[in-house]
Parts: structure tokens; C-alpha cells; sequence
């Protein structure tokens, strides 16, 4: 295995094995299986940058790199897809982190 | 990758995990938990319920579990562990026998 990343969608983190030469498409398959959601209505979003993941290409391609944080999001019942929705811990040891960006 | 080859760890907040049975393995304690016989919940649902262990934890410690994976198979890199998460992590890898 050679590396992984991590899709998060409300309170729940999927951990994805994959292949930095795997597409997109490939991830959003992997994740229909544990989800039951078409690919087709699964919207994938690298987390440092905001970007939106595009099906044909490539992890690499995209900069995702092992242990990367991708928001899930999924398409609603008027097409549209839902907004970036993660939930985080409120514990003692997050608030530390202050400027949020880190996972 | 399939739904039955997965785990769900769930942390104090009722957040959660889902990983890799194998990546799970890594931890003595859920391996006795998932594979003992009789029909625990544990092992029917794939679900374990953590109470005790946060959510900053929990994930901290999936991350080490495919870390370790990556780790076997001949990738070194280190594994950064935050110095205010040190005993915490340490409380939770005793009682997971990781």
C-alpha cells in the first residue's frame, strides 16, 4: 500500500487506501461501495485548497498527497450538490490549534 | 474495496471512523474483539464503540495504524505525533495494545 486519504463528510472519516496514479473516479467507486452513493453524485473537494477534484484525473495530478484531508459532499435531491459539511471535535487539544488549518 | 472488509471505530463524541479490518488488526485488543468467536456485536456489525478514547485521538490513531502499514511494506518516513496529544495517545495505544 502506498498511501491513503482521508474523506470526511459530517462527523465521519473515511480512511481510502489508493495509489497516487488512481483517478478520481477510481476513489469515488471505492467510497460508493462503503456509502452506496454513485460516484455520479459524489463531489470531491481537497481540503487545503478548496478545489473541487476532477473524475479523470489523477491523485497525483492533483496534488493529493498520503494522509490528505478531501471533503465529501453529495448531490441533493434538486441536482445541486451540498455545501462542505465536516464537523470537528471541540475538545481541549483542537482549540489549540488556533488558526484551523491544521488536521 | 468492500463494506465487509471495513471497521467502524467510533470515538467518545460519537465521531466516526471507518478503516481497513487490516488496518484495525494493527491493535491486539480490536483483532481479539473482531475475531473472537461467539456473536458479539462487535464482530457482527464491524462497529466498535470507544467511550473512553477522543475523537482527536481516535483519528490520530487510525492514522497510525496506516502509518505502520505503510511503515511494514518498507515506506520509512516518521509518524509526527502533536507533544500535547503524547500522553493521551500513550493511555489509548496501552489499553489498544498498539
Amino acid at each position: 500500500m502506498s498511501m491513503y486519504i482521508r474523506v470526511k463528510r459530517s462527523k465521519t472519516t473515511y480512511f481510502i487506501q489508493c495509489e497516487p496514479t488512481e483517478t478520481i473516479l477510481n476513489v469515488k467507486e471505492k467510497l460508493q461501495n462503503l456509502i452506496d452513493q454513485p460516484a455520479n453524485d459524489q463531489r470531491l473537494i481537497l481540503v487545503g485548497t478548496g478545489e473541487v477534484l476532477e473524475d479523470s484525473k489523477s491523485l497525483a495530478d492533483q496534488k493529493v498527497e498520503n494522509d490528505a484531508v478531501v471533503a465529501l459532499t453529495l448531490r441533493k435531491d434538486d441536482n445541486e450538490f451540498e455545501e462542505v459539511n465536516i464537523v470537528r471535535p471541540t475538545d481541549f487539544y483542537q482549540s489549540l490549534d488556533g488558526d484551523g488549518s491544521k488536521w | 474495496m468492500n463494506k465487509d472488509d471495513t471497521v467502524k471505530l467510533i470515538s467518545a463524541e460519537g465521531f466516526e471512523f471507518v478503516i481497513d479490518k487490516k488496518a484495525a488488526m494493527v491493535s491486539q485488543t480490536i483483532r481479539n474483539m473482531l475475531t473472537s468467536p461467539g456473536s458479539f456485536s462487535e464482530t457482527q456489525l464491524g462497529q466498535v464503540t470507544f467511550p473512553e478514547i477522543s475523537t482527536t485521538i481516535l483519528e490520530k490513531i487510525c492514522q497510525y495504524f496506516y502509518w505502520s502499514m505503510q511503515y511494514a511494506s518498507g515506506k520509512e518516513t516518521e509518524f509526527h505525533i502533536e507533544p500535547e496529544l503524547t500522553l493521551e495517545l500513550m493511555m489509548a495505544a496501552n489499553y489498544l495494545h498498539t
